[in-house]
């Protein structure tokens, strides 16, 4: 089904209002107790009072009040199907449409994050902050590019989201498990070329006996090169795999053993 | 050097704007670099802007906001790391050893801001009650205001008694704790790595890692470089399952528009 297609009451304008009001304030009245569910009831609030008065928008306003929260970007999917559902059962789709908005939530949720929130900053941001390591600003603008296509790409999930209505649930399944693989694949590759370039201290230790020095951080490039990074790196990750490990604990005992060694002068830069 | 009044203020306004980006626009002001590197822009030291935002912005790759978590507040510690290291004249090791207490410590009032807003949703459970609708729509738009001041106000508070601060903290730094930082900024990148590798599926996939690893240490291929190369694998798996569900199911549903 194409929008064109439609002689419902919905407009390309009416949607184009979902659409930007969770674009700009689909996360503002984020709470512990519904999360975005406040957000939600905004961004459709233009939508149910077309199709809804008196006490049926009363209605559909409190059902849309209640706890909602998956990732921002795939929202719009969501929020899209939701208004095709309700544009054509009504009132009676209520439990259609809570049933879509619960039942995706989770799983969006989880891919959202994994590209939204993990791949494509890991991907976009390395890049950038090896720039900014050497001075470069770069990194500054390339993000600001991939913002311009995420705004649009969050316009083209909400019409996807529209024209799907209902059978998003089961079309979306079976792109997202591809999807979600390729994008593993990319971050895992940047993250392994991250591991020698922005990991870099240096041991500048020097053995000395008698008339024999030996520089230690040369026997180990002739190991194999940045062979510390790697090391540290499966020492982190060893550590946070550990109980009652969390990444805040794991930093403050990293600056600790950065300043002795460091301090002592077995670690150098 | 001294910071000016006009310096102090812009610095606190980005703070503002930065975490109403991260929650809607995604312009990425909220991220380590760009505040680093705006903090460098209002103070005159991009370069070392730079360096502080990109050294926090590796250590948190990895971490999101997922399902609500509270994660460090790094934009805030680079706005203030930055500008203490730039007032201090102490350079990159002395403003990270600044930003990264500062951003955990932050985190406390991302949490007193998501659970301010808790009270705007009450506001707009009544309003919906009552049938006043416009209501409902302001009740979620004021959730601006905790936000951006758990932002704000460190960054006010921190810019305006930085100067003492600062003094104080240059004159009991030794030379061998600045030598620690320095290396601690080298070091801590590994942990937003280590982070991204328990979040991400890196045992089935640790082909790929290696590939990315070999690429950059043994043939020292560029970022760039190697971010298309992952990009080609990741197309050439997802091509194999796409062809896989095309066989086992029956047409698929024309995405395109």
């Amino acid at each position: 089904m194409r929008m064109s297609d439609t002689t419902n009451k919905i407009t390309k304008k009416d949607l184009r209002k979902v659409f930007l009001r969770w674009f700009l304030a689909g996360q503002v009245g984020w709470n512990y107790e519904r999360m975005q569910g406040l957000c939600y009831c905004y961004s459709m609030m233009p939508v149910l009072r077309k199709l809804y008065k008196g006490d049926d928008l009363k209605r559909a306003v409190k059902r849309h009040l209640q706890f909602f929260n998956t990732e921002p970007d795939m929202a719009h999917l969501i929020l899209g199907a939701n208004v095709a559902i309700e544009e054509k059962e009504g009132l009676a789709g209520e439990e259609v449409a809570t049933a879509v908005k619960t039942g995706l939530m989770g799983p969006f949720a989880g891919v959202g994050d994994t590209i939204f929130g993990v791949i494509i900053p890991t991907v976009l941001l390395s890049i950038g902050a090896n720039m900014a390591l050497n001075g470069s600003s770069a990194g500054v603008w390339i993000w600001l590019i991939w913002a311009v296509i995420r705004c649009w790409l969050r316009w083209k999930f909400t019409e996807i989201g529209y024209a799907q209505g209902t059978r998003l649930v089961t079309t979306m399944s079976d792109k997202i498990q591809g999807f979600t693989e390729a994008a593993s694949i990319l971050g895992l590759t940047v993250i392994g070329a991250l591991i020698p370039t922005v990991v870099t201290p240096k041991v500048p230790f020097v053995f000395q006996s008698g008339d024999v020095t030996l520089e230690v951080q040369q026997v180990l490039d002739q190991i194999m090169p940045s062979l510390i990074p790697v090391l540290l790196v499966a020492f982190i990750y060893w550590l946070l795999g550990r109980e009652k490990m969390t990444s805040t604990k794991a930093i403050w005992i990293l600056l600790a053993i950065s300043i002795v060694l460091g301090g002592l002068g077995i670690l150098g830069t | 050097m001294e910071i000016a009044l006009w310096q102090i203020i812009a610095l606190t306004v980005y703070a503002f704007i930065a975490i109403y980006d991260s929650l809607e626009t995604n312009l990425g002001l909220n991220r380590p670099i760009q505040a680093g590197f705006f903090t460098g822009l209002i103070l005159g030291d991009v370069t070392l802007g730079l360096a502080v935002g990109a050294t926090l912005q590796l250590m948190i790759l990895g971490v999101g906001t997922y399902g609500g978590a509270s994660i460090p507040d790094y934009m805030s510690g680079a706005i203030i790391g930055t500008a203490f290291g730039i007032m201090s004249g102490l350079g990159v090791e002395f403003a990270i050893g600044v930003a990264v207490p500062i951003g955990l410590f932050l985190v406390q009032l991302d949490i007193l801001a998501r659970f301010a807003n808790t009270f705007f949703q009450h506001r707009a459970d009544r309003y919906a009650e009552e049938g006043n609708f416009r209501a409902v729509e302001r009740m979620n738009i004021l959730g601006i205001i905790p936000w951006g001041l758990s932002r704000a106000i460190p960054v006010l508070v921190a810019l305006a008694f930085g100067p003492e601060i600062v003094d104080t903290l240059v004159s009991v730094t030794p030379e061998w704790l600045l030598n620690g930082l320095r290396v601690a900024g080298k070091v801590l990148p590994a942990l937003g790595i280590a982070i991204l590798l328990r979040y991400l599926p890196s045992k089935k996939y640790s082909a790929y890692l290696l590939i990315g690893f070999v690429l950059a240490a043994f043939l020292k291929v560029s970022m760039v470089g190697v971010a298309l190369a992952g990009l080609a694998l990741g197309l050439l798996v997802y091509q194999r399952s796409q062809e896989k569900t095309a066989l086992s199911s029956e047409g698929g549903v024309d995405e395109d528009e």
